[in-house]
């Protein structure tokens, strides 16, 4: 873990969840594996305190623990999930586009709460989503149970491991932690649950809106105290998935910019009709053969089949990225479509950090592979003197390396060819480092504006809670607009200013999370393949 | 009776009379003629006589003495070249034989030095001589710049010392390149649009969008910008730089001898084309760009809190 993304995960788990949390997981992600009391000792703090701690972090997913030999009990934190943490806005965003409002606060529920039973989720948001609707709708269970499914269908959720079923003939003690297991059938099998209700609304004590009779009010509190028919079964939001939807979806993107609008549509076609059946992890995908693809193509697009033959065999012939193999059936390779893309985003790096000239430059080296100093030069048709200048700027910068070719065994420097290359997978992880560091910069910048202006937002929380109790106890408009001018207008406008900022400074968060979303895909990719 | 020794003079035994034979038989094989052949011509005539004339000649500049690997070589000399060579002395000639040797390329002094053996001096002043004497001239080469190859005065240097159609005066001539950049995109561009207008059948789209390097030629020949004339070369020297700025893509296919701007075969057919995304969202952030980035950490000189870039960009 390097400097930059430990200080990051510092960053968020504390925004997420406090202090003593973030010093646990801190210390858990520097030192590795530990058991209970040395963390304890080492963080000072007390045995009760880290216990709850970590019961926090688990839940979350972001600790995991196991049994070492001589039974002691060791957790581990993963420093990747904490980083994944930045992510879910995206993951959020997703699941709505694609499920609509109820699948996208079903997500949002599982993800801040880490795990949940599938009953426990679905009243929650049927509650919330009650609350949103006109007066007098309820939001059925059933709708959104049927969303849940459908998420379930798609592998956007799973199961979360369990103990197994152990026998009860087991002999001597039983083990200090249990070892979590599931199979891969059951982790997207639903639960056969009939959850019958509708959502509640929330309210307060003088509200009575549906005038629902009094005589029903103890009925529904007492199904509270039901035994819920699926306890023990908990799902997790399965982020893989969600990963392998934001690769395709920046594969249709390049696509489209590429080419046009329909062969991105073929190509989403392709890229959804293997969703389920190739793992996250595989470089390419299920072959399918081109009559299959005509009859997946969604119902507007009314082409031809040979025009659709033309698109594939274009896709396929496509010199810069070579995304499909030419026979039939064809594949896509996807190591090599993150490839290109991470590319992409390298000189786009290049270009706006040092100049087209530069970048010019670097596509050059990048396919040529190796080139020498006059070589380059006569290549880009950039003087000599500049071109010198640009290749050492980039060569400082570390996004083009040196390869000595030494004529003699001396190695002398007067007789040894230097050439250029670019090395991409080292080039993208020195990125990657700049993309965490980045992202440190701006959560920290925002807590700065905001810690800054702290007497200002407490003094306008203050005034709104005062103007709520007021509209609730019914006062007059002219006392309302006198505690209204309590924050004057220059205090207004800082107000404003600071919430434009935040704003700002969150997206940018954003943003930059895409960039390492998409050199974290290539890095994983090349290692998967060697 | 007192024996008369009679010498046998040899009919042509005048030096003279040699030396003329000789220029007759050099001027009757104007590539040169070894020894052996003079030999042949003349077998009455002694070794050293022979030596003797074939000196004078040398000396009086109207024989050029080359090595062969067969052996020595005479040959005549130019009688244009050797009236100029009239006042020189022999050094002068072997230096001017060498920078003669080297052609169009010309030769650095440091080499003449090491071909003749002359010390630096010597060559220094010869090559005053020879300049003022407007023989030879001196030609500044473009890969570097303090570097002087000298050359016969009435040769064309070539193209690999001047630097070609792109460096007029030892200049690269950086504003001109950009021109026909620009220009050679645009027009690859206008025809990518009207391609993508007519909407027919991708496949046919994609063919018409593509432009063969002639076609590109013959544009930016039409178009006049240039002073200089250029080859298809160097318009796809042009092009290659429009690849390495990610506009433009490049397919080979194979073509018919004879077909319109083919080469050994195959053709360069150029197309223009999108950038694959747009720009990454690192460069979004103030820090994407920082200069200062390594620099930067909370409570240091330089740190988000204050960063000026990150409030000027808030600024917006």
């Amino acid at each position: 873990m390097t400097q930059a993304e430990i200080k990051l995960c510092s960053l968020l788990l504390q925004e997420h969840f406090g202090e003593i949390v973030e010093k646990i997981g801190v210390h858990l992600i520097r030192t590795g594996s530990q058991p209970l009391r040395v963390i304890a000792h080492d963080t000072g703090t007390s045995l009760d305190q880290v216990k709850k701690a970590l019961c926090v972090l688990i839940q979350h997913n972001l600790v995991i623990h196991r049994v070492h030999k001589r039974g002691v009990v060791e957790y581990e934190a993963q420093c990747s999930r904490v980083l994944r943490m930045l992510r879910y806005p995206r993951y959020i965003y997703t699941a709505k586009t694609l499920y609509s409002d109820t699948g996208e606060l079903l997500v949002e529920e599982l993800l801040l709460n880490g795990k949940m039973t599938m009953s426990a989720v679905v009243k929650k948001v049927a509650d919330r989503l009650t609350e949103t609707m006109e007066d007098g709708k309820n939001m059925d269970y059933a709708e959104v149970s049927n969303t849940f499914v459908r998420l379930a269908d798609t592998h956007f959720v799973q199961r979360c491991p369990v103990v197994p079923a152990t026998e009860n003939s087991d002999p001597g003690p039983p083990p200090p932690a249990p070892t979590l297991v599931i199979s891969e059938k059951d982790m997207y099998l639903v639960p056969k649950l009939s959850l019958i209700g509708k959502g509640k609304r929330r309210r307060s004590s003088d509200e009575d809106a549906t005038g629902e009779p009094k005589a029903k009010r103890p009925k529904h509190t007492s199904d509270n105290k039901e035994p819920i028919p699926d306890d023990g079964i908990y799902w997790q939001a399965n982020l893989d998935r969600f990963h392998q939807h934001f690769r395709d979806q920046a594969i249709v993107s390049a696509v489209a910019n590429r080419m046009d609008q329909t062969s991105s549509e073929i190509v989403r076609t392709m890229l959804r009709m293997s969703e389920i059946t190739t793992s996250s992890s595989a470089p390419f995908t299920q072959p399918l053969s081109s009559n299959e693809i005509f009859r997946s193509l969604p119902v507007g697009y009314n082409i031809s089949k040979q025009v659709l033959d033309q698109y594939l065999t274009l896709l396929a012939d496509d010199p810069a990225k070579t995304l499909l193999s030419d026979l039939d059936p064809r594949h896509e390779d996807l190591h090599k479509a993150l490839g290109c893309l991470s590319t992409a985003s390298l000189e786009s790096v290049v270009q706006e950090r040092f100049g087209s000239r530069c970048a010019r430059i670097f596509r050059l080296v990048l396919q040529k592979k190796h080139l020498e100093q006059k070589q380059v030069e006569d290549f880009a048709m950039i003087p000599a003197k500049e071109a010198k200048d640009m290749l050492y700027k980039m060569l400082s910068e570390n996004f083009i390396s040196l390869q000595e070719i030494p004529k003699t065994p001396d190695h002398a420097p007067s007789r040894t060819f230097y050439l250029y290359t670019v090395n991409i997978p080292s080039a993208a992880r020195m990125l990657l480092h700049r993309c965490y560091k980045s992202v440190a910069n701006l959560i920290e910048r925002r807590q700065f504006e905001t810690k800054e202006n702290k007497r200002l937002l407490e003094k306008s929380q203050r005034v709104e809670a005062i103007i709520a109790s007021m509209q609730a106890t019914g006062a007059e408009e002219a006392q309302l607009q006198e505690i209204e001018e309590m924050i004057t207008a220059p205090e207004r406008q800082q107000l404003e200013t600071l919430k434009r900022n935040v704003n700002k400074l969150d997206a940018c968060e954003i943003q930059v999370d895409e960039t390492i979303f998409l050199l974290e895909s290539y890095i994983e990719s090349t290692l998967k393949r060697q | 009776m007192a024996e008369v020794k009679v010498k046998v003079q040899p009919p042509d035994a005048d030096p003279v009379e040699i030396e003329n034979r000789i220029i007759e038989l050099c001027h009757q094989f104007p590539h040169g003629i070894t020894d052996q052949v003079i030999q042949n011509e003349m077998p009455h005539i002694e070794a050293q006589q022979r030596a003797v004339a074939i000196n004078r000649l040398l000396s009086m500049g109207q024989l050029d003495l080359l090595r062969s690997n067969t052996g020595l070589l005479y040959r005549i000399k130019d009688s244009q070249n050797a009236g100029k060579m009239k006042g020189s002395d022999n050094q002068e000639k072997l230096v001017y034989q060498i920078i003669e040797d080297a052609g169009n390329k010309g030769i650095w002094s440091r080499d003449i030095r090491y071909k003749s053996n002359l010390p630096l001096t010597e060559i220094n002043k010869i090559l005053k001589n020879l300049e003022s004497k407007k023989l030879i001239k001196a030609v500044k080469s473009v890969a570097a710049s303090k570097k002087k190859v000298y050359m016969l005065y009435n040769l064309q240097p070539d193209r690999s010392v001047t630097g070609g159609a792109w460096y007029s005066d030892q200049d690269f001539e950086s504003e001109f390149v950009e021109v026909l950049n620009q220009q050679c995109f645009k027009f690859l561009q206008t025809k990518a649009e009207t391609a993508r207008e007519s909407k027919q059948n991708p496949m046919i789209q994609r063919n018409s969008s593509f432009a063969s390097s002639h076609e590109v030629w013959k544009f930016i020949c039409e178009l006049g910008i240039s002073k200089v004339e250029l080859s298809m070369e160097d318009i796809e020297t042009i092009l290659n730089t429009l690849i390495y700025d990610g506009k433009v893509e490049m397919t080979i296919i194979a073509a018919k001898e004879g077909t319109v701007g083919s080469v050994d075969g195959h053709m360069k057919l150029y197309r223009a084309v999108n950038p694959v995304i747009p720009p990454t969202g690192l460069i979004r952030a103030p820090c994407g760009l920082c200069p200062v980035f390594d620099d930067c950490h909370e409570g240091g000189e330089i740190s988000p809190s204050n960063c000026v870039y990150m409030t000027e960009w808030l600024e917006f």
